[in-house]
């Protein structure tokens, strides 16, 4: 006696066809409400403090006097210096017109090295200083890079050395209450 | 010689070839491929900031994202706040759009010796008046009262302003109340 075949063959070989038309209609939405919200344009910032004067009765009773990093840009040139003369002197002139903010990244991590839990460093730009270097200056002086060396400073909670993620965060116009 | 049964077939065949479906399949993939790009490129930010026409921000490395706050944007041309033009630049032939763009302000709008920008000042005022009054009515509270105005403004400018600008508009916010300034710029991916 012969087997019965099996029902598989029987079946519909064309198989259930599902309706794709609302699914499509609901990922043509999405996209357009994707494209519409989405913005392709990240942007950061970088704070600043205003300036704080302090009265020179509050100077009195700090007598360690503070190493008041100062980055003073010129036409031509970049001259870090402290008032308090905590370190020497350094000009770095200008490379194409613009402040050599390698250069001063360099130099800044030295400094850090020197002072390790100072974070505040006083801008004073020229006039003709413009946004786009300020920036890049803001950068150079706040932040460590990947390929700098690093600096350990030591943390008092935990008691271990740990390393400095940020150079000088803190960036405050030094001449922004002046008179022009 | 083809027989009558034979071509009965044919016609027949070609009958059931004559409705043809459009294949979605395809279609549904590569919809489905840009769905995923756009939702992974998509970051949902706690800010309203967005830029304007032919403002060219500078790039920053900076990891940090800003937060809302009130927004002061420097185009060639005006200066506007919370999306309000509040003043306009003397107009040069070079001004909009152009690397010579000067954003010299009226000698009517500065007041404080040159430093401080009148028309700003009071746009500052009435926008911390503002912030003020919504969180006065606001339900957070801390210690009972509403959250104090934290004073953030954010600067948005090309990135060929000098700081001259930029330093009247900085003592101005100082001089309506603003003590942290937020300097906005594109994120440097390289």
């Amino acid at each position: 006696m012969l087997k019965r075949p099996t029902s598989r063959r029987k079946s519909n070989a064309g198989g259930i066809q599902i309706n794709l038309v609302p699914i499509l209609d609901t990922m043509v939405t999405l996209i357009g409400f994707l494209l519409f919200t989405t913005s392709f344009i990240a942007l950061v910032s970088i704070e600043s403090p205003l300036p704080v004067i302090r009265p020179e009765k509050n100077q009195d009773l700090n007598p360690e006097q503070p190493l008041q990093l100062t980055l003073t840009l010129r036409e031509n040139e970049v001259e870090i210096s402290s008032p308090f003369h905590k370190i020497k002197p350094k000009t770095i002139p200008n490379q194409e017109g613009k402040a050599d903010t390698k250069a001063i990244h360099e130099s800044l991590l030295e400094i850090k090295k020197l002072f390790p839990k100072e974070l505040t460093v006083v801008l004073i730009p020229s006039q003709f200083t413009l946004y786009d270097s300020l920036i890049a200056l803001m950068d150079a002086a706040r932040l460590m890079t990947a390929t700098d060396p690093p600096i350990y400073l030591k943390n008092e909670q935990t008691g271990y050395d740990e390393p400095i993620k940020q150079l000088f965060p803190k960036v405050v116009f030094g001449n922004l209450l002046e008179n022009s | 010689m083809p027989s009558q049964r034979g071509i009965q077939r044919r016609r027949q065949r070609k009958k059931i070839n004559s409705t043809f479906e459009l294949q979605l399949t395809s279609m549904m993939d590569a919809l489905v491929i840009i769905v995923v790009f756009l939702l992974k490129s998509y970051n949902v930010s706690q800010n309203n900031f967005s830029t304007t026409p032919g403002l060219e921000l500078p790039l920053s490395h900076s990891p940090e994202t800003p937060s809302d706050s009130i927004q002061v944007v420097i185009t060639p041309a005006s200066l506007t706040v919370e999306n309000e033009r509040v003043l306009d630049f003397i107009q040069t032939a070079a001004n909009p759009g152009s690397t010579n763009a000067r954003y010299d302000f009226k000698k009517g709008d500065l007041d404080d010796e040159g430093r401080k920008v009148v028309p700003l000042y009071d746009a500052l005022i009435k926008a911390r008046e503002k912030t003020e009054l919504l969180l006065s009515k606001s339900k957070v509270r801390i210690n009972g009262k509403p959250a104090p105005f934290e004073g953030v403004l954010a600067v948005q400018a090309d990135r060929r302003v000098r700081y001259d600008t930029i330093r009247k508009i900085m003592y101005t916010g100082s001089q309506a109340g603003y003590s942290i300034f937020r300097f906005l710029a594109r994120k440097n991916e390289v």
